[in-house]
């Protein structure tokens, strides 16, 4: 039974995050204008078509506007957070330009990324257990090499308390 | 404990205006993209956002960028109009600066009706010294 639609592959999580671009902290709104019919718009329609839902995925609290028809040439817009705004002429460039363009720009390079990794992991220490939302594991079972929970496997003889105390209690 | 600006999480918004009857007062519908959990699929989300308009220069369907006002004006306006981005009936399309409608230009993009005399002499001999060029190759 396959999904419903023309590309179905783009309403999948992993497609979604798959999306490399990610702004920078002052972008707040990006604008979209495009046109449905002209060859040269068609990296543009491609753009909004593939590109723009992992986009909104990765940035989920940047604001995204499209406009259809509206001017002859294609363009994108970005408002950033100083008031300054970047315009992007997006006409006779393919989407992969396109993205390729915007995230050098306007994305977060690949160090600031590593680093705000980092000082996520700094926050979690990895040696401690308890609920998921703030632990890596939630007991010593899950580990590999360790005794296993005695939920699925039971403790052998030695190990249980009650044999330990019967044996306490014949000695 | 500083607050330096917006008492209110969007600072930047793109929107439609919707509403001029209030007097100094715009009513802007702004849509997001927001993720449908099932379909996996974006969808325009609508919420009115009003905005200060101290000239009353918005008409209803222009495209407006609003900024967040560092405090409350009123009960509901936290914004004010920062500029028309694209007003209606006179989109001027941004890359060329000319004035278009639709996926047309209202007004003709060529510049030949308005060469003088100097420059039809001037562009005349370039092309001369070029045609020359060419034969002595």
């Amino acid at each position: 039974m396959p999904m419903k639609g023309r590309f179905p592959v783009r309403r999948t999580l992993q497609y979604l995050s798959q999306g490399d671009v990610i702004f920078k902290n002052s972008v707040k709104a990006m604008t979209v204008n495009y046109n449905t019919a002209g060859a040269l718009s068609d990296g543009a329609r491609r753009f909004v078509f593939f590109n723009v839902p992992q986009i909104q995925y990765q940035n989920p609290w940047v604001q995204i506007v499209l406009f259809r028809n509206m001017t002859p040439s294609p363009f994108l817009r970005f408002y950033l957070d100083s008031g300054e705004q970047v315009l992007v002429d997006i006409e006779d460039k393919s989407n992969k330009e396109i993205t390729e363009h915007i995230k050098k720009i306007l994305g977060k390079s690949k160090e600031t990324l590593e680093k705000e990794e980092r000082e996520r992991k700094k926050l979690s220490h990895p040696a401690t257990f308890g609920p998921k939302k703030y632990h890596l594991r939630e007991c010593m079972c899950e580990i590999e090499g360790q005794v296993p929970c005695p939920a699925v496997v039971p403790l052998p003889k030695e190990m249980r308390g009650k044999y330990k105390a019967s044996v306490k209690n014949e000695a | 404990m500083s607050v330096p600006r917006g008492a209110v999480h969007a600072k930047w918004i793109v929107g439609k205006v919707i509403g001029t009857k209030m007097q100094k007062t715009a009513k802007v519908r702004v849509t997001r993209l927001v993720l449908d959990p099932y379909l996996l699929k974006f969808f325009n989300k609508r919420k009115t956002y009003f905005a200060h308009d101290p000239l009353q220069q918005c008409v209803v369907g222009d495209i407006v960028l609003l900024k967040a006002l560092p405090e409350r004006r009123s009960k509901h306006v936290k914004h004010e109009l920062a500029e028309i981005v694209f007003k209606v009936g006179n989109v001027i399309d941004p890359i060329t600066g000319k004035p278009c409608a639709g996926t047309r230009f209202l007004e003709n993009l060529s510049d030949s009706e308005n060469l003088t005399e100097a420059d039809t002499t001037y562009l005349s001999e370039k092309l001369q010294e070029l045609k020359v060029c060419s034969t002595e190759k």
